[in-house]
């Protein structure tokens, strides 16, 4: 039993499994591709219904989180072994790992590691020189930012719920319950950050269900109710007034504008008669703020009006104003500001938020330790008539092993015949 | 004439034939036979092909097949990466390539694909029994030519099997792009666009990135880029040469031998120079096959085809908004050609083309698809091509929607001519042209 969960455990930590569950994804996606253009999108409705699609996926950060522990294990009998406190040498720890039949004395091995600008320490038995720092926290913080993408991945596929709302100002904030508080003021302001041209603030007030007062801005979006407040789009919602000569009892409707930029068309059509409405929103005088209309008080809407498919007129009323012709009447008593907002249930995106903090931290750290600073160690240990010698390097390999081979033969003719013993690669 | 079109099948046929007798050199007669048996059996197989089957469904065939040789390098060069970085895997594969069924097999194979793809030069009527002879004969001529040739080649010149994979697939994939329907670059790019469009979107969404009104527009235009052609194309470079690109990785980075054990410095510069001169020399292989991947990339971005292309003519609609266009008179429609036309109204412009199709049908469709940017179309034999994608369309299915098929517009065929209406046209044109164009470079 312990043999299968060792062998199982080596095959699901294997570096292999990464790129095979990628390679078989990326087959699957350039079969999607000759029966849609859609691929994308269809293999992750497909991952997202099958289970052994799903499976397969959270192999990779399974693969990852063992890679981690087998890491981990790893640094540490390095460590413990370079700092004397174990004796428990396994050639796998090792780039490279001689046997020679000598018994040295290791001072003036020593002597040379230090001129040559290694660190060192020497017991009876065992000389350990190293020199330049570690990748092992890079390495961990890319192991574990890799882990957090795909287990973001992952969950995001898998789990990821989008409902999409109209917040408009005065009216509460929609949620499934009813728990929101009324929304008190949406603020469009022109920024003078380097991404963002513009911020986005929703002032929400106390509601009755619990919930404190919220601002929520643009990025990064915050949690309301267990989903991520996602802003999108503009518009209006428009209270409307509309009395035509064949309707003089008129029409009331309150109407969703999606209506921004400038320029775009939002029909509205009067239910239970042949008229339409289209409306938009003025485009502004060349240089000016494209979203001045909705960042200002007194908006103006630009309206065309069709009984079937013919235009009846079309003409401009501000809010609160009113337009008459030919017996008609538009009215607009209200005009109030909107956000089209996505309501986003989906925790994987704390991971991959994660998993970009590891990625730059990973780099940040690796880039000039593997550039200025790599680390080289080696390992004398004498045990009888045998002196076992490993190496290991992370960067300037042919630089160390050059050294290395020199404080071999350093090794060797401290002795008369030095013998050729067992040699063992690691690999 | 016809021998010219040949060249670049011929010279990648040389080439294949010389590098499998390299590749496995204790086996060259097995080599040459395999490959000359396998060449015949890629033409008589194709053109059964070609009897068995009417329109494109005998080039899909066989470009299917070489997009599989595309894939299987792509999946062998991650392979041997995997093993230079020293992970420990049976060398059951090392003996495998030893073997005579894999240097026969491998040989067989290689023929029959680059027997097929030269077949596949033969235009329609031209494909004559004593023509296919003749064709097989020249190729056996040339192998066995190759025999002789790689004899003079330098012993030193060693290939390794992720090499000899490389640069035979290579060379097939030049042959190939010559042939416009057997093309693979120009398709990747496309693939390769769309994919890292419905890539970044996705990826923007998931991280709840705000929509480009929030988003300053130089920021925007740095995302945009990722939405353009050019990302296409440079995608589609990376993906060509990768395989290659990573087998040389793979042939640079193998370990080299441990020479811990000598205690004579001079004895193990001596071994780590030879060792290191030999993998020099096995990289010559793979970065070749760089170049004539480059080769083929650039035959397909820059095809020697002349495509019939005629300048826009501008039209204008009458007061009830309808665009008339006669049958007959300076443009005859009925000619079976394209002809273009060019509409606007209030700053808004409109390409479209009236076409007679084989059925003898007229259809009226914009000179662009719904995919792609509206670069148009040209007419080359029998189908028309999308010149931003590459992507040949039969001359029968103009006037059908979907894929990079240019974009169906209802009109009233009337016994002089076809009327369309504007704003039909102008509305078609920004649901779909406009949007394919949005980030892009703006339309031609």
């Amino acid at each position: 039993m312990m043999r299968l969960l060792r062998a199982s455990a080596a095959v699901v930590s294997s570096r292999a499994v990464t790129p095979l569950v990628i390679g078989f994804f990326f087959l699957l996606y350039i079969g999607i591709a000759f029966f849609t253009d859609e691929t994308l999108i269809s293999l992750m409705a497909f991952t997202r219904r099958s289970v052994v699609l799903a499976a397969l996926l959270a192999l990779i950060p399974l693969n990852y989180a063992c890679r981690i522990v087998r890491g981990a294990v790893k640094q540490r009998a390095v460590h413990r072994i370079f700092a004397g406190k174990s004796a428990d040498y396994r050639s796998e720890l090792f780039d490279e790992t001689v046997e020679l039949c000598v018994t040295p004395s290791f001072r003036t091995l020593e002597m040379r590691l230090i001129s040559e600008g290694y660190k060192t320490r020497r017991s009876e038995a065992t000389l350990a020189a190293w020199r330049g720092i570690g990748i092992f926290p890079a390495r961990m913080l890319y192991l574990a930012a890799t882990f957090c993408l795909f287990a973001g991945i992952l969950v995001s596929i898998t789990t990821r719920t989008s409902h999409r709302q109209m917040v408009i100002e005065g009216e509460p904030l929609p949620m499934a319950d009813g728990s929101g508080g009324r929304v008190e003021r949406i603020i469009l302001a022109n920024a003078t950050g380097a991404i963002l041209s513009r911020t986005l603030t929703m002032e929400v007030a106390p509601s009755n269900a619990g919930h404190g007062k919220r601002i929520f801005g643009l990025y990064p979006p915050s949690l309301y109710g267990g989903a991520f407040v996602y802003p999108r789009y503009l518009g209006l919602a428009l209270l409307l007034h509309f009395y035509a000569p064949d309707m003089p009892a008129g029409y009331e409707k309150r109407c969703i504008l999606n209506c921004y930029p400038p320029g775009k068309e939002a029909s509205e059509v009067i239910p239970g008669s042949p008229y339409r409405i289209v409306f938009s929103i003025p485009e502004p005088a060349a240089g000016s703020d494209r979203y001045l209309s909705y960042m200002a008080e007194n908006r103006v809407l630009r309206f065309k009006l069709l009984k079937g498919n013919d235009v009846l007129f079309t003409g401009s009323a501000p809010g609160g104003g009113e337009f008459a012709q030919d017996g008609y009447r538009l009215a607009f008593p209200e005009i109030r500001r909107l956000v089209v907002t996505d309501y986003i249930g989906d925790y994987g995106v704390l991971f991959i938020w994660a998993a970009a903090l590891f990625f730059a931290a990973a780099v940040f750290i690796w880039l000039p330790i593997r550039a200025f600073w790599p680390r080289r160690e080696m390992l004398f240990m004498s045990a009888g008539d045998v002196t076992r010698a490993c190496s290991r390097a992370e960067g300037g390999a042919r630089r160390h092993a050059g050294v290395f081979h020199e404080a071999l033969d350093l090794v060797a003719a401290g002795q008369k015949q030095p013998e050729e013993a067992d040699k063992t690669l690691s690999l | 004439m016809v021998a010219v079109k040949f060249i670049p099948q011929i010279l990648a046929w040389i080439g294949i034939v010389l590098v499998l007798l390299r590749g496995f050199p204790g086996r060259r007669s097995l080599v040459t036979a395999a490959s000359i048996a396998g060449f015949t059996l890629g033409v008589a197989g194709t053109v059964i092909l070609f009897r068995s089957f009417s329109g494109t469904t005998p080039f899909g065939v066989i470009k299917s097949a070489l997009g599989v040789n595309f894939l299987v390098l792509w999946g062998f060069a991650v392979t041997v990466l995997y093993r230079s970085s020293g992970q420990g895997m049976t060398n059951w594969w090392e003996k495998f390539f030893g073997s005579s069924l894999c240097a026969g097999g491998g040989a067989l194979l290689a023929g029959v694909m680059a027997g097929a793809v030269s077949a596949c030069r033969f235009p329609g009527a031209d494909a004559t029994a004593v023509a296919l002879l003749l064709l097989v004969l020249v190729a056996g001529v040339l192998a066995l030519e190759a025999l002789a040739v790689e004899n003079m080649l330098p012993a030193s010149l060693t290939v390794t099997p992720a090499g000899l994979l490389s640069i035979v697939v290579s060379l097939l994939l030049l042959s190939a792009s010559s042939l416009l329907r057997l093309d693979l670059f120009s398709p990747l790019s496309m693939k390769v666009m769309k994919g890292i469009h419905d890539f970044v979107h996705q990826f923007m969404e998931s991280i709840l990135v705000p929509d480009h009104l929030f988003v300053r527009s130089v920021v925007w235009k740095y995302i945009g880029f990722l939405f353009g052609k050019e990302v296409g194309f440079w995608g589609g470079i990376i993906i060509w040469f990768t395989p290659a690109l990573l087998i040389t990785l793979a042939v640079g980075s193998q370990r080299l031998p441990s020479v811990a054990h000598i205690r004579q410095g001079a004895q193990r510069r001596k071994l780590l120079s030879d060792a290191l001169r030999s993998r020099r020399l096995q990289m010559v292989m793979p970065l070749c096959s760089l170049a004539v991947f480059a080769a083929a990339a650039y035959q397909s971005s820059f095809p020697s085809v002349e495509y019939w292309d005629p300048k826009p003519v501008a039209v204008t609609a009458n007061q009830s908004g309808e665009i008339f266009i006669p049958k007959q008179g300076e443009i005859d429609l009925l000619d079976g050609k394209l002809h273009k036309y060019l509409f606007k109204q209030g700053g808004r412009e409109v390409r479209f083309f009236v076409l007679q199709n084989p059925a003898g049908q007229l259809t009226v469709d914009l000179d662009a698809c719904a995919i792609c940017k509206p670069d148009g179309y040209g007419q080359a034999e029998g189908s028309v091509i999308c010149y931003y994608c590459k992507t040949l369309i039969p001359l029968e299915t103009v006037g059908k929607p979907g894929g990079c098929n240019p974009v169906p517009v209802h009109f009233t065929e009337k016994a002089d001519g076809v009327a369309i209406d504007s704003v039909t046209l102008i509305n078609s044109w920004d649901t779909t042209v406009k949007v394919t164009a949005r980030g892009k470079e703006g339309g031609k």
